[in-house]
């Protein structure tokens, strides 16, 4: 990729060209609320939300990877633009990080030539790293009919999907003993469409049963979240599991609430990142005045009536 | 930018080299010091190893081959990029290969081409000189 300009990785991205993408992702995810990262998401939202994007979360080893693989293949049969992104964790203590959901998808992606983008969360706490929100941008203004977001399948980034896709499918099992209590008790609520995969084994069933009966408990508002039994080998139940995610995705398009939501939440973020963006300076400034900090103590002022008073001044 | 970010690694055993073990192992030990690794078993076609590094934008790519089909497959690699024009992205080699083909790849851009039993330090050492002559050169096309 010979070394690209500003300029062209954005007319690259609106164009669809792979490396432009890939290197206006890398900008995003490396260099994450720059002017330069930040001018490219200005310079292509006006070509965003065209895309239909669809989260997967569901407990490790669930079998989301090869789900997303089977859905890339059989949509882009349908004639439909696919990309992927899917998120692992860091390492805590290196930093680094096996990014192994590819492995899963990679026949499909090179049969049907699908661009998938690997991403580390990087020890983001809590959420999906803010820098997926951007990266879904790129690929929808680059062309993409659908987007399938896979989660790291634990914890609050799972939750955030919510906020991110407009579909979220959480993918369940057989086997999952009385873990499944646990795991219900977090994503019951998010879920717009639930799979039972692995339907080839034992349990799968009763799983289903459970899923159904725990759902026909909750309140729903006007959509009611199907379940749906797949075999991601074989790729049985996988037609109707497709129907079910267009059927959201239209329904979607006639409610706007949660086209508001979704807007009113990422701005919500980017507000509050703003505001720590514009005071960060001033505030580790404060912090890091030994004198002050030493005054601070000696006189027993407490850290409420100290920050209120420093906030006063830099705003 | 791109300065002190993880270093991104694409692994890969282009061809149809059963052995795959060793490179888990490798794929552990670059996560261990701090990589962040795309291990996708078998990619079957060079074809297949550059659109990954490609969609991936990964740093460096690194090709083990124990076959003795280096200077065809590694070459066929080298030859896409080229092709391509992908000129930030390092290619660095391992496997079964001669000292007389060494230099050979070298010309081609694929450096290290360390052999079985080489200390993984000293590949780490490698790699990370590798990513960052790569990195700066994408910091200049800012
Ligand atoms: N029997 C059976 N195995 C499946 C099915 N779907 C996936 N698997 C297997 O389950 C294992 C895990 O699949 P992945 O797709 O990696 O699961 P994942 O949820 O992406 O895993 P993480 O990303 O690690 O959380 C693999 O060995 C798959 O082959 C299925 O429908 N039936
Ligand atoms: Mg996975």
């Amino acid at each position: 990729m010979k070394v690209l300009k500003i300029e062209e990785i954005v007319r690259g991205i609106l164009d669809g060209d792979r490396r432009a993408v890939s290197r206006g992702i890398s900008v995003i995810e490396n260099d994450y609320d720059s002017t330069v990262a930040r001018r490219i998401i200005k310079e292509i939202f006006p070509s965003t939300g065209r895309a239909h994007i669809v989260g997967i979360t569901g407990p490790p080893g669930i079998g989301k990877s090869t789900m997303i693989g089977n859905l890339s293949a059989m949509l882009s049969k349908k004639g439909f633009r696919v990309s992927v992104v899917a998120v692992d964790a860091s390492s805590p203590f290196s930093g680094g990080s096996l990014l192994g959901n590819r492995i899963r998808m990679q026949e499909s992606l090179s049969k049907y030539g699908v661009y998938m983008r690997s991403l580390a969360n990087r020890g983001m706490n809590g959420g999906l790293s803010r820098s997926v929100w951007d990266a879904v941008k790129i690929l929808d203004a680059s062309g993409s009919d659908y987007i399938i977001v896979e989660t790291v399948g634990a914890g609050q980034a799972d939750l955030d999907i919510v906020n991110l896709a407009e579909t979220v499918i959480v993918v369940l099992g057989p086997g999952l003993g009385d873990e499944i209590q646990a795991i219900k008790a977090g994503i019951m609520e998010i879920g717009h469409v639930f799979v039972i995969n692995k339907m080839d084994r034992q349990g799968a069933f009763i799983a289903m049963k459970d899923i159904e009966e725990t759902l026909a408990m909750s309140p729903s508002g006007e959509w009611k979240p199907p379940v749906v039994g797949v075999n991601s080998l074989t790729g049985e139940g996988y037609e109707t599991f497709i129907e079910k995610i267009q059927e959201h995705g239209n329904f979607v398009k006639n409610h706007s609430g949660s086209i508001l939501r979704k807007f009113r939440t990422e701005l919500q973020m980017t507000i509050i990142q703003e505001l720590r963006r514009k005071f960060e300076s001033d505030i580790s400034l404060f912090l890091g005045d030994n004198a002050v900090i030493e005054r601070l103590i000696r006189e027993k002022v407490d850290p409420y009536s100290a920050a209120e008073k420093l906030v006063k001044k830099i705003t | 930018m791109f300065k002190d970010k993880p270093i991104k690694i694409l692994l890969a055993k282009p061809g149809i080299d059963g052995h795959d073990r060793g490179i888990l192992v490798l794929a552990k030990a670059f996560r261990d010091a701090g990589m962040e690794v795309i291990y996708v078993g078998l990619l079957p076609t060079p074809e297949e190893v550059v659109d990954t590094a490609i969609n991936e934008d990964v740093d460096v790519v690194a090709l083990s081959l124990l076959n003795g089909a280096h200077m065809t497959v590694f070459k066929k690699v080298a030859d896409l990029m080229k092709e391509k024009g992908v000129k930030d992205i390092a290619v660095v080699g391992g496997g079964t290969i001669p000292d007389a083909d060494k230099p050979k790849l070298e010309k081609l851009g694929i450096s290290g081409n360390y052999g079985p039993g080489t200390p993984i330090a000293e590949i780490i050492k490698h790699i990370t000189e590798r990513a960052a002559e790569i990195r700066k050169l994408k910091a200049t096309g800012e």
